[in-house]
């Protein structure tokens, strides 16, 4: 059966145990995207957006309901060929960077292509690797830190290399927990800047946010109230 | 690539890392150290009781002994795999000293006596060595330099000389005109006294030639006579001439359980042939035992000794055990957002554990490393350093004056090294697993939310 979607959320639940009580998070979410989509995720606190987003790179797995890559049911996949999804369909980039303290800017970039391959592997690709990164870096305005451990970085830096590490195995989907949630206005508007301009040349992004401003830089809106979408323009 | 390149940073950027270097370097140069002593001194033991014993023994306990010696002593001097063979008389004198020629020596005492002959003896065992002016002439090593006409003697250094502090023989440079009488109760073949009502002792008086110096407790209970005398001493030159051990050295290539069965076979069809002949009993009575069976009482105890303490020191591999657990369950505990970083770029929970347990064989590779080096340097200097301590502090790690041990061992052994070093990495690796097999487990999404961090 032919499905013309990326990424799909059927029926999605998702709830936590807190102390005594569970925390129904996500309550039956239904939600579709199609390639090349720019759609921000806003909510209130605790609305479920990140935990969405979670589900929707297999980072974490629904308690019911399922979510599909181009048809193909997530929560049927063994843990490698989730890890291998994590790996190579989407990248991730977070509101605290979580860059590796103990690598540099390109070592970081480099993460996702060395954990997608053996030793082996990695010596035949790793000239290959470092040009893309290098590329990536330079794109992004870091080729002069290419040496540079994260904690030398500003944060928007910072969050310039963890955008290049998400795109270094060119994934289909790039998912953006608050990327401009740690950053001030100015420096957050260069990277809204980045990624419109990655969504441009074709690149599908869902972006979580809390500010209906940055949202609002998307081409697409999905709202999350109690644990379902109240509204998606 | 990334498992290799984060435990190597790990290791250098962490500095709860060093502790655990610390202590596997700390563990390692003891267990080192410890081992590589006791090695050698069981090793240092062994050798001396081999070079006094030869590889194989032709013995009696019955101080009666056993005849025919002469006839086994040809048969054996021909087969192939004998390089030499020596009869020897053992048994017990009453020693008394009536010249001592200026020798701490008085008095009277039983001792050991061994009736041999010197030159065979030398071939058998490492006699020729251990004596000290007669290295080159061992020959007339029972003929006394002031008077080469008097019976001589050689008894261990240890009967004559005392040791100093230090653990040096105040010998006096050249054999002195000391007179020993040797007392002995001659046995017939029956085992009865020979001389009953006759007075019962032989008494001959013998003049110290030579002294040897074995290296352990012989030094101290055995004095070396000339065969004939002893055999005369002891009643046994009378009839049928006996002795009570034949000592036999295996030449190259032949190992001591093959040579032995040899000599044992040899030995069974030369009684047989003498089945009916006078005094044969006493060859039933003939055991035939290696050197490492023979000297098995006073070898299994050091060899127990070692094992124990082996035992004792291995136990501190377990504290390695325990702090490297601790160190990187703190480790993980601290680097749990890393773990969800690398799950988050597709890294599976067996990579985690492979990081992990990386880093824990560099620690355990950076602490024996260490642990080895500064062991090796400390054995190295060990016994300037013992000299060092006794100089400023009297501390010696035995007593000189009483042991026959004189430096401490200190030859490395590496085979010991290398398991030693292959311990220390593995309970690095044992550890740290329980942790690792941990951070493989933890879910990236718990490490990664905000409330998390």
């Amino acid at each position: 059966m032919k499905n013309d979607y990326l990424l799909e959320a059927q029926d999605v639940h998702k709830s936590y145990r807190m102390g005594q009580t569970r925390v129904r998070v996500l309550r039956g979410l239904n939600l579709k995207l199609a390639g090349g989509e720019f759609a921000a995720i806003v909510g209130a606190s605790g609305s479920g957006k990140s935990t969405l987003l979670h589900i929707l790179g297999a980072l974490d797995r629904p308690d019911k309901g399922r979510v599909c890559f181009k048809g193909s049911d997530l929560s049927r996949q063994s843990g490698r060929r989730l890890n291998r999804f994590r790996n190579r369909t989407v990248g991730f980039v977070f509101q605290f960077y979580h860059l590796l303290d103990e690598l540099n800017v390109l070592e970081n970039v480099l993460l996702p292509k060395m954990a997608g391959k053996s030793l082996a592997g990695w010596l035949v690709c790793r000239r290959t690797a470092k040009n893309r990164a290098s590329e990536l870096l330079e794109q992004f305005g870091l080729s002069e830190r290419v040496r540079h451990k994260p904690y030398q970085l500003s944060g928007g830096e910072r969050q310039r290399v963890a955008i290049a590490r998400a795109l270094m195995n060119e994934p289909e989907i790039l998912l953006a927990d608050e990327p401009t949630g740690n950053l001030d206005s100015e420096t957050g508007n260069g990277i809204l800047k980045v990624l419109e301009r990655l969504n441009g040349t074709g690149q599908t992004i869902v972006m979580v946010t809390h500010d209906d401003r940055i949202a609002a830089r998307a081409k697409r809106i999905i709202r999350l109230a109690d644990g379902v979408i109240r509204q998606d323009k | 690539m990334y498992k290799f390149t984060l435990a190597f940073r790990y290791l250098i950027r962490r500095r709860i890392s060093y502790f655990a270097i610390a202590a596997v370097a700390l563990c390692v140069f003891v267990v080192f150290v410890v081992i590589t002593v006791l090695t050698g001194l069981s090793r240092d033991f062994k050798q001396k009781v081999h070079s006094s014993v030869g590889d194989c023994v032709v013995y009696t306990k019955s101080l009666v002994g056993f005849g025919y010696y002469d006839e086994f002593l040809d048969i054996l001097r021909k087969e192939p795999y004998v390089e030499a063979a020596t009869p020897v008389v053992n048994s017990y004198g009453l020693v008394s000293v009536n010249e001592t020629g200026g020798l701490d020596v008085y008095g009277q005492s039983v001792r050991e006596i061994a009736g041999v002959e010197p030159v065979s003896l030398s071939k058998v065992m490492g006699f020729g060595k251990w004596i000290e002016y007669h290295k080159n002439d061992v020959a007339d090593v029972f003929r006394p330099a002031y008077d080469v006409n008097l019976p001589g003697c050689v008894p261990g250094i240890n009967i004559i000389f005392e040791k100093d502090i230090q653990g040096n023989y105040n010998t006096t440079g050249r054999p002195v005109k000391a007179a020993f009488e040797i007392s002995c109760v001659p046995l017939t073949a029956k085992g009865a006294l020979a001389r009953v009502g006759t007075g019962e002792l032989n008494s001959k008086t013998f003049y110290y030639s030579d002294h040897f110096e074995a290296g352990y407790s012989l030094d101290r209970r055995l004095i070396f006579l000339p065969i004939d005398d002893v055999q005369l001493l002891c009643g046994m030159a009378t009839g049928h001439k006996r002795i009570t051990h034949i000592h036999i050295k295996f030449k190259n290539g032949v190992t001591l359980n093959k040579g032995t069965q040899k000599v044992k076979n040899l030995w069974d069809g030369f009684v047989a042939s003498k089945a009916g002949a006078p005094y044969e009993n006493l060859l039933g009575q003939v055991q035939v035992q290696s050197w490492k069976d023979f000297s098995k009482v006073i070898v299994a105890l050091v060899e127990t000794q070692q094992t124990m303490m082996i035992v004792c020191f291995s136990l501190i591999g377990m504290i390695t055990v325990f702090i490297v657990l601790v160190v990187f369950y703190m480790i993980v505990s601290h680097k749990s957002k890393d773990i969800g970083i690398l799950k988050s770029v597709g890294a599976s929970g067996f990579s985690i554990l492979s990081v992990f347990l990386n880093f824990a064989f560099l620690i355990g590779l950076a602490g024996s490393a260490i642990g080895v080096l500064v062991g090796w340097r400390f054995l190295v200097h060990i016994n300037k350093i013992e000299d060092w301590m006794f100089e400023k502090f009297q501390f010696q790690l035995w007593d000189r004056q009483i042991s026959s041990i004189g430096d401490i061992p200190n030859t490395v052994d590496l085979k010991v090294l290398a398991i030693i070093i292959l311990c220390a990495i593995g309970a690095c690796l044992l550890g740290a697993l329980l942790p690792s097999w941990r951070a493989g487990r933890i879910k990236c999404v718990d490490t990664l939310q905000v409330a998390q961090l």
